[in-house]
């Protein structure tokens, strides 16, 4: 598995172009970029020898802050184990590390189920509320009967479904509350 | 463009002008829609799988490449293979934990046609029964045991 998965990788990349390619893509795939495949900006070079623009390494290494590894050969690698480059054109040559990294772009990762294991968890919305109506309850009686105001986010506002669907729990389960404690007197 | 796009796009041409053997874009797919792409893929020569075509699907996020594609086999043909399962989820630690953004399509298929070739007996997964009835759509939400047994 893992010995298919690591014998081609680097292989069909990091131009390797067959001939025939015009000579222009040719020379300039030297320069180009592990990550973006364009040409490298900001150029930094690992001591691996692979090169990279600083933005998408630094993208990278935020991705896998614990595994910092090369992309091409998976080497150690790290911010204070690449080199900058500065080319001749380059008129105020300004570490690439020093500039203010690229924002992070916002994330907002697909929430991670179980994969796998409990498909019929999580299925809908049901039994999020559910389970939420239920883990509320003491706290719900107690803001009732006290009328208690501490600091937990208000109820959703009124004529939403869920308020409706809150105030209706909310009832169901004073209910169950007052037949309860009914049944531990008579009891 | 994004920079997603702009990446796919140079893959894109990439696998068109120089396509390896055995890998062909569907690039009617991916014109439709570039963060999803269909790849033929031909059980290579001397394989097991010689003859046989497959239908690979890529699913990238807008992340790639920091974020690994959803890829998975589709179409009338899963290989029988003890790393693919029969809905179509394929067992390869490229495709999560070792995901490298210097990886592409084009070595993913690459990989994937070594992990097809250097099969010796076409069999499922042993789990596979049971990982087909509770596994998620998604391959990418599995947490997969990468045990390093020779195919
Ligand atoms: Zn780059
Ligand atoms: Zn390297």
């Amino acid at each position: 598995m893992s010995a298919a998965a690591s014998s081609s990788q680097g292989g069909a990349e990091g131009g390797t172009h067959p001939p025939g390619e015009e000579e222009q893509g040719e020379s300039s795939a030297y320069y180009e970029c592990n990550i973006c495949l364009d040409t490298a900006k900001d150029p930094v070079v690992s001591m691996c020898g692979h090169l990279f623009c600083w933005p998408c390494l630094h993208q990278w290494l935020e991705t896998r802050p614990n595994r910092q590894m090369c992309p091409v050969c998976k080497a150690g690698i790290g911010k204070d184990k690449v080199v900058p480059i500065y080319g001749r054109g380059c008129t105020k040559p300004q570490d690439p590390r020093e500039k203010m990294p690229p924002r992070p772009h916002g994330q907002r990762p697909e929430p991670e189920n179980a994969g796998g294991i409990f498909p019929g968890f999580g299925f809908g919305d049901g039994g999020f509320h559910m389970s939420f109506g239920i883990g509320a309850f003491p706290f719900g009686m107690f803001a009732s009967t006290f009328n208690f105001n501490d600091g937990r986010p208000g109820p959703p506002p009124p004529a939403s479904p869920q308020h409706a669907e809150e105030q209706f729990l909310s009832k169901f389960f004073i209910w169950v509350a007052v037949l309860f404690i009914f049944w531990l007197l008579i009891a | 463009m994004t920079s997603m796009e702009k990446r796919l796009q140079k893959e894109l041409q990439a696998l068109t002008k120089d396509p390896p053997a055995g890998v062909i874009v569907n690039t009617e797919s991916v014109s439709q829609n570039m963060s999803e792409w269909i790849v033929d893929l031909y059980g290579a020569p001397g394989s097991l799988y010689d003859g046989e075509k497959f239908q690979l699907s890529f699913k990238f996020s807008p992340r790639y490449p920091f974020d690994s594609p959803q890829v998975m086999f589709i179409g009338p043909n899963i290989p029988v293979h003890p790393h693919v399962y029969s809905n179509g989820h394929i067992c390869l630690s490229i495709l999560t934990d070792d995901w490298s953004p210097a990886l592409s399509v084009t070595s993913v298929c690459l990989s994937i046609v070594s992990m097809l070739s250097s099969c010796q007996e076409k069999k499922r997964p042993p789990d596979n029964a049971i990982y087909v009835k509770t596994c998620s759509k998604n391959p990418k939400k599995t947490r997969w045991f990468y045990h390093d047994d020779t195919v």
